[in-house]
């Protein structure tokens, strides 16, 4: 009953729990308020600067001023991100965890080379398509040299941001796929069979009994996907550096509070307000639905 | 019991984890009683180079200190490290801190509204020691420690040198095969770029990925075009002059025709592979900064090769000269635990052999005077620094949150076909305009 014994011993899981919720305080949630208290403020991280309270002025700003355009393109551009990377990253990672999950020979191989970009990290991948992308002597360059054309892949401003897309569903395609995997060996074979005995096999089998079996692992996964998409930084900063029409929210964050040569920490932390919302919307309002179908099914 | 004293035990492990995360590397500082010098720097291979052999020379002199170089990546890797260590402030998380450029981009009183560069910020907020009194600024020129290291009447960084950035390195070797001269005016460069082209030479390349680097041709076709570049930047504040009128459309539409004659792939091609690029003969002409010339001599030391100002105007006159900037400004930290060693640091690298030996493997102009340089390159250019001119970048004011055909360099040529979406440089030049209306101070 007792884990931790009787007396001034029972108090050790509150004092163990403290040092994280310390950290945790120190470290993350006491950084959040400053951001969101200097949203409100004209501070601009120069030490010994003064800044005062500005009300809404960065937001303002935000969606008044002269680059506003270019602003509201960037969350446009996240949510097409987002839309994108959701729902070819799921599918595929559903895709592949059914085949590998049918016993085949070297399922375990092909577990790890899925997996493996997850492992690689997002700077490791940028260098590999950037290698892959070189155009003195890359092979994808090659390839379109074969074809009596030539591309400039991150360069290019009608397909830099498709390619970042593309990376960035090869990066986590893998990471879906365990999570799905993980569902599928939860479900019992009886289910299987006591369908096959009522007539339900192959597609029938996947609709009637995989895919409502599955639902806590597909609401993880969107959920972790649509959050995952929605603050996409790493990636684009490895590949294109926000040019050619890359910027998206996230990387707008960034750019307003370290961007060339003047930094903003009120107008930044602004923008990391309004991403936080932003995020925060989105993903409730998918949980609600995710949720829903969870329960009626 | 055991559960007790394993709970114990954990906590007790914590409690260390976290008291050595505290205070850093405590027991290795009592181990050796050396200061370190914590400076930060950008990449750039034959600087680098340089001021690795000359922090062993430093330690030599002074036992007792501990250089710590840190160099990163020279594009928003930089600015967004110093801006950190800047802020860091007495935590003695840098001492010495170099900037990409001298003093420049401060408001003047025809830019109103115009933000403050961070290095203004910077000495505005007391960060930066002020130099003025140290005797080793007497070994530089007067007039450029005037222009380049004074802000308010004191002396608040040490510069090392003058760059030009407006000029085409070119291949002499394939230059002669085709018996093609150095071009003085546009209608010969576009004459060089058509032989080379009919004899299956790339005429040009560019660092189009890192964008910036295209910006370098679209500067030097401004210092030859623009009759007085900063009276068109001030009429642009004022409205006498427009993103739109026939000197700037000329800009453009000759940059395009650059662009147009570039090696396929340009806008894939990072800065960082541009020289070797040139060196290896797979292009005629690249457009880089002078500072890249030791560059390009390391990656081929057999190399024959010049550099000349784009010709952007068909008068000789105009295109004679090549425009830059002061390049490398190193500042100290005036919070900084080590502020001694720094200025003694400075010190030692001014001293007449050290700077010239600095300046050679930087490939630099040299801000003192006297001083000899070995560079042939150098040397061969000298006739074009004559009368050296500020390029737009360093004349340029911009506005506050500016939309992104005017944002940073205002210049944005990347925009235009082949390299962008855009057809028509007067599309390009339109949509400027607008973004810069728009960002007027209301």
């Amino acid at each position: 009953m007792y884990p931790f014994g009787k007396g001034a011993a029972r108090l050790m899981p509150y004092l163990l729990l403290s040092i994280p919720v310390l950290l945790y305080l120190l470290l993350g949630f006491g950084p959040s308020m400053v951001t969101v208290l200097f949203s409100f403020t004209n501070a601009s991280g120069v030490p010994g600067q003064t800044w005062n309270f500005v009300g809404f002025e960065n937001y303002m700003t935000f969606f008044t001023s002269s680059d506003s355009g270019d602003r509201i393109a960037s969350i446009g551009r996240s949510l097409y991100f987002a839309v994108a990377v959701v729902v070819i990253q799921n599918a595929v990672g559903l895709f592949m965890a059914v085949i590998i999950n049918k016993k085949l020979k070297g399922d375990v191989f092909y577990r790890a080379v899925f997996f493996l970009p997850v492992v690689l990290g997002v700077t490791v991948s940028g260098l590999i398509w950037q290698l892959i992308a070189n155009p003195l002597g890359g092979p994808a360059q090659a390839m379109m040299n074969f074809f009596g054309t030539s591309s400039n892949f991150f360069g290019d401003y009608d397909i830099a941001f498709e390619l970042i897309i593309f990376v960035q569903i090869w990066m986590y395609m893998g990471y879906s796929m365990t999570i799905f995997l993980a569902g599928l060996q939860s479900i019992p074979n009886d289910l299987y069979e006591a369908g096959y005995m009522d007539g339900a096999s192959g597609w029938k089998a996947f609709k009637n009994i995989t895919f409502p079996m599955i639902a806590p692992s597909f609401t993880v996964n969107m959920l972790l996907s649509i959050i995952g998409a929605l603050q996409t930084f790493d990636i684009i900063y490895v590949l294109t550096g926000g040019k050619f029409n890359t910027t998206t929210l996230a990387f707008d964050v960034y750019a307003t509070a370290f961007g060339s040569g003047t930094s903003d920490y009120g107008l930044a932390s602004a923008v990391a307000m309004i991403q936080f919302l932003f995020v925060f919307t989105v993903s409730m309002i998918a949980l609600y639905y995710l949720r829903r179908r969870e329960v009626e099914m | 019991m055991l559960k007790k004293s394993f709970s114990l035990l954990l906590v007790t492990a914590l409690i260390v984890v976290l008291a050595a995360c505290g205070k850093g590397s405590g027991a290795a500082q009592e181990g050796n009683k050396k200061v370190t010098l914590k400076i930060i720097h950008w990449q750039q291979e034959n600087i680098n180079n340089y001021i690795k052999e000359f922090n062993k020379k430093f330690e030599e002199k002074y036992p007792d200190v501990q250089v710590e170089y840190t160099t990163v990546p020279a594009d928003s890797t930089y600015d967004q490290l110093m801006q950190t260590r800047m802020n860091a402030g007495s935590s003695g998380d840098a001492d010495i801190i170099p900037l990409k450029f001298s003093f420049v981009g401060a408001p003047q009183e025809w830019s109103k509204g115009a933000a403050d560069p961070m290095w203004k910020q910077w000495i505005d907020g007391g960060l930066i020691a002020d130099l003025s009194d140290q005797a080793f600024i007497k070994n530089y020129n007067p007039a450029d420690v005037k222009n380049a290291m004074t802000y308010k009447d004191k002396v608040y960084g040490v510069n090392m040198g003058k760059v030009a950035l407006t000029g085409l390195f070119y291949n002499k070797e394939i230059f002669e095969k085709y018996n093609l001269a150095v071009p003085t005016t546009w209608d010969e460069l576009v004459h060089v770029m058509k032989v080379l082209k009919d004899n299956g030479v790339e005429p040009i390349g560019f660092g189009g990925k890192d964008v910036w680097p295209i910006n370098l041709a679209v500067q030097g076709l401004q210092a030859s075009i623009h009759d007085d570049q900063l009276a068109y930047i001030k009429g642009l504040w004022t409205g006498k002059t427009k993103l739109t009128d026939p000197v700037q459309l000329e800009v453009l539409e000759k940059t395009q025709i650059l662009m147009n004659n570039a090696i396929g792939g340009f806008m894939g091609i990072d800065y960082g592979t541009l020289p070797s690029l040139f060196a290896t003969g797979r292009v005629a002409m690249i457009a880089d900064g002078t500072w890249d010339a030791t560059t390009i001599q390391t990656a081929n030391p057999e190399m024959k090769f010049g550099y000349f100002p784009i010709p952007g105007s068909n008068d000789p006159a105009k295109n004679k000269n090549l425009a830059g900037k002061y390049d490398m400004t190193w500042m100290v930290l005036e919070k900084s635990p080590n502020k001694d060693y720094a200025i003694k640091w400075l010190e030692m690298l001014s001293e007449k052999q050290n700077y010239t030996d600095f300046v050679n493997a930087a490939g630099f102009l040299p801000t003192q005077p006297d001083v000899k340089i070995s560079s042939e390159f150098v040397n061969e250019i000298q006739p074009s620094l004559e009368n050296f001119k500020l390029s737009w970048d360093q004349l340029f004011i911009n506005r506050k949150n500016v939309g992104q055909y005017i944002k940073d360099a205002s210049v944005h040529a990347e925009f235009l076909t082949p390299a962008g979406p855009l057809k028509t440089p007067l599309e390009l030049a339109q949509k400027s305009q607008a973004d810069w209306d728009a960002a007027a101070p209301k």
